[in-house]
């Protein structure tokens, strides 16, 4: 049999063989390469190979079934090797939105980026996708940001947008946090509101897919029971795909996404790839919130400190101030007694020299100049007292309040039961918060050392007619009448040591505050401290 | 006629004050520090002191407890050209608390309102 073709030449001119392509000149002098390459799809040669196959010894019809063998896998390998690329295509695209979600510490360009890897072509490529998060706070599940077209026509336009920038992945992701986020949240604020669900409802499709941690497709919605009619309605799919977002087993938030445009089918791959891009997105948004919240705690440091600062601002100040206080008192103090004896002469004198004596106009004007002097002396010293006000308007729950805090080493120690119970309509009192907090703390030391073996401490303070009352019960040992009418004599102490001040200083002071002290006490039940404080008319809830 | 005792450690202080309120009609004895006015109280009964806090030595305060630990009845008034010791506690024990001046109006009225409430 004469071949039509050329395969049983060595080597062959380029018009032989018609199968070639410009550029497969090697193949021209290569036997081998040029039958595995071109022989197998090129016409001529495969009636060779049919005639051959009719010959009588019949070797060569077995021919068909090897080519027919080599085909198919030629074929296979083909889509192998195009599933490969498109396999290596994903990974750099995963490692593209993994450097910018590795990178990102905002909470809104991590959605951005992800959503647009989502929907865009150069990523996954699905028309639309839906995020909802966990918020913790309210229990909900929140719609929080979509992304896509909402119908055909804005989908054009943005794919044809795409198409014409030719932009990255990142340069789009970029630009939709940029430019279109807020306008795409508007968008879609009434079917994020739509989707929320409270976390408790577990039979909600979106809340049990979020809790099993499996994504699902659901293939045809309008027959899915788990979801709420107006839901369904709103998305307006039958096929979607639901991916929860989970990170160091905490649900994060749930994925949804669709074709809501082309009404692709979604498949396995999608499916897979989309899982396996959650993680990095999970850990990028819990990240991102953890971040936000560090930087709401940075912020309310920052305010902490500045109010610090401020504290110790006025803090340095109150003691150059207390600095000129006692520069004054000092001056003061040497100006002053000579002044007293110059001034106080001179009075002495006037009043003894006669009427009509000339002596008596000098006298007169070193009294006078003298008691100016004073005066001067008398405004500094106001001035510098003003900076410490002795009297003032003062919370005596707040007062008490800090005395018990203080205490809880010394009831601790003495094994005493403590309680506080304070009245919260007491208005504000005016009040010397230094002499009246130490009378208060004298009353308690004694009260606590006259219980060694534990017992119990009741502060309060309560409203009765136009008093204020700070009552300080204790439940040791007890006075008879004769010990308690001796407790407020000054020394009287049955303390073996201290300074027998206590009460009888007690008494004073409250006395000068316009209040009264009294002491209700019997032997083996306790004694009650009763401080009874007139209300100020000036005094104001607070 | 009351008794009084004046203690300062300013010679002409004492002066002052015991020329003013000899006019006044009250029997005076001074004390140039607060451990000749102690030696004092313990040979004499006076019915108030006019007592100055800073002095070379003992203080008025120190001399102030324990004029107050004695029981005496005995009037304390403190005066002084601080007006800060108003703050120490252990200048509350006194009965009154008058700062210097030339002017002895306000010492002088303090006293008698004092005498007066202790001869009630």
């Amino acid at each position: 049999m004469t071949p039509l073709c050329c395969w049983n030449l060595e080597q062959i001119a380029p018009e032989d063989c018609s199968s070639l392509r410009p550029g497969e000149e090697a193949l021209l002098f290569d036997r081998k390469q040029r039958f595995l390459r071109r022989c197998l799809e090129c016409p001529r040669f495969l009636e060779d190979v049919r005639l051959l196959g009719n010959e009588s010894d019949g070797l060569a019809s077995l021919f068909p079934y090897a080519m027919e063998e080599l085909l198919s896998q030629k074929m296979q390998l083909t889509a192998l090797s195009r599933q490969f690329d498109s396999r290596n295509r994903e990974i750099r695209f995963l490692h593209e939105i993994g450097q910018v979600l590795q990178s990102s510490m905002d909470l809104d360009e991590v959605l951005a980026m992800a959503l647009t890897a989502v929907t865009s072509g150069k990523g996954f490529g699905l028309n639309r996708a839906i995020l909802l998060l966990v918020d913790p706070e309210r229990q909900l599940l929140r719609g929080h940001f979509a992304v896509g077209p909402r119908h055909r026509d804005e989908a054009n336009r943005i794919w044809q947008e795409i198409a014409s920038n030719d932009y990255s992945l990142e340069q789009m992701g970029q630009h939709f946090f940029e430019q279109k986020m807020v306008a795409e949240k508007d968008k879609f604020r009434d079917l994020l509101e739509l989707l929320s669900v409270p976390l408790n409802r577990r039979e909600h499709l979106f809340v049990k897919t979020l809790n099993e941690q499996r994504s699902l497709c659901v293939d045809d919605l309008y027959r899915e029971t788990a979801i709420d009619r107006s839901q369904v309605e709103a998305l307006g799919v039958r096929q979607l795909l639901l991916v929860p977002l989970v990170s160091h087993n905490n649900p994060i938030g749930l994925l949804l996404a669709d074709n809501i445009i082309n009404h692709q089918p979604i498949g396995e791959e999608d499916i897979h790839s989309l899982e396996t891009f959650a993680l990095p997105v999970s850990f990028a948004i819990e990240r991102a919130a953890y971040y936000l919240k560090l930087q709401e705690k940075l912020a309310q440091i920052t305010e902490a400190n500045r109010r610090l600062k401020e504290q110790q601002n006025l803090i340095l100040r109150m003691e150059k101030m207390a600095l000129v206080g006692k520069l004054t008192a000092n001056i003061a103090h040497s100006i002053r007694n000579p002044l007293t004896i110059i001034g106080g002469f001179a009075r002495t004198l006037s009043r003894s020299t006669d009427l009509d004596d000339s002596r008596r106009s000098y006298i007169e004007s070193i009294v006078k100049e003298a008691r100016k002097l004073e005066e001067v002396l008398q405004e500094v010293l106001t001035y510098s007292e003003s900076l410490h006000p002795t009297l003032d308007l003062w919370d005596v729950n707040q007062m008490l309040t800090g005395i018990y805090s203080g205490l809880s080493d010394d009831l601790r120690l003495h094994a005493i039961d403590g309680r506080l119970q304070l009245d919260p309509g007491l208005p504000l009192l005016r009040i010397d918060f230094k002499k009246l907090s130490y009378c208060i703390r004298s009353i308690i030391s004694n009260a606590l050392e006259a219980m060694p073996d534990g017992g119990s401490l009741n502060l309060s303070t309560r409203r009765q007619d136009d008093d204020a009352l700070i009552l300080i019960v204790d439940s040791g040992p007890g006075m008879d009448p004769e010990t308690l009418q001796a407790a407020t004599t000054p020394f009287f102490s049955t303390k073996d040591q201290g300074t027998g001040l206590g009460l009888s200083l007690c008494a004073r002071i409250l006395e000068g505050h316009g209040a009264r002290l009294e002491i209700a006490s019997e032997l083996g039940v306790g004694t009650t401290f009763t401080i009874r404080l007139k209300l100020t008319s000036e005094g104001t809830h607070g | 006629m009351a008794r009084l005792l004046v203690v300062d450690d300013e010679r002409d202080i004492r002066h002052l004050y015991a020329a003013e309120l000899a006019d006044e009609g009250y029997q005076v004895e001074t004390a140039g520090s607060a451990s000749e006015a102690a030696r004092i109280l313990q040979e004499r009964l006076f019915d108030l002191i006019v007592l100055d806090i800073q002095m070379k030595g003992e203080s008025g305060l120190q001399l102030l407890q324990k004029i107050v630990k004695e029981k005496t009845d005995t009037a304390v008034i403190l005066c002084t050209a601080f007006s800060c010791y108003k703050d120490d506690f252990s200048s509350w024990l006194a009965d009154a608390y008058v700062v210097k001046s030339s002017d002895l109006t306000e010492l002088k009225s303090e006293i008698a309102r004092l005498l007066a409430k202790r001869a009630k």
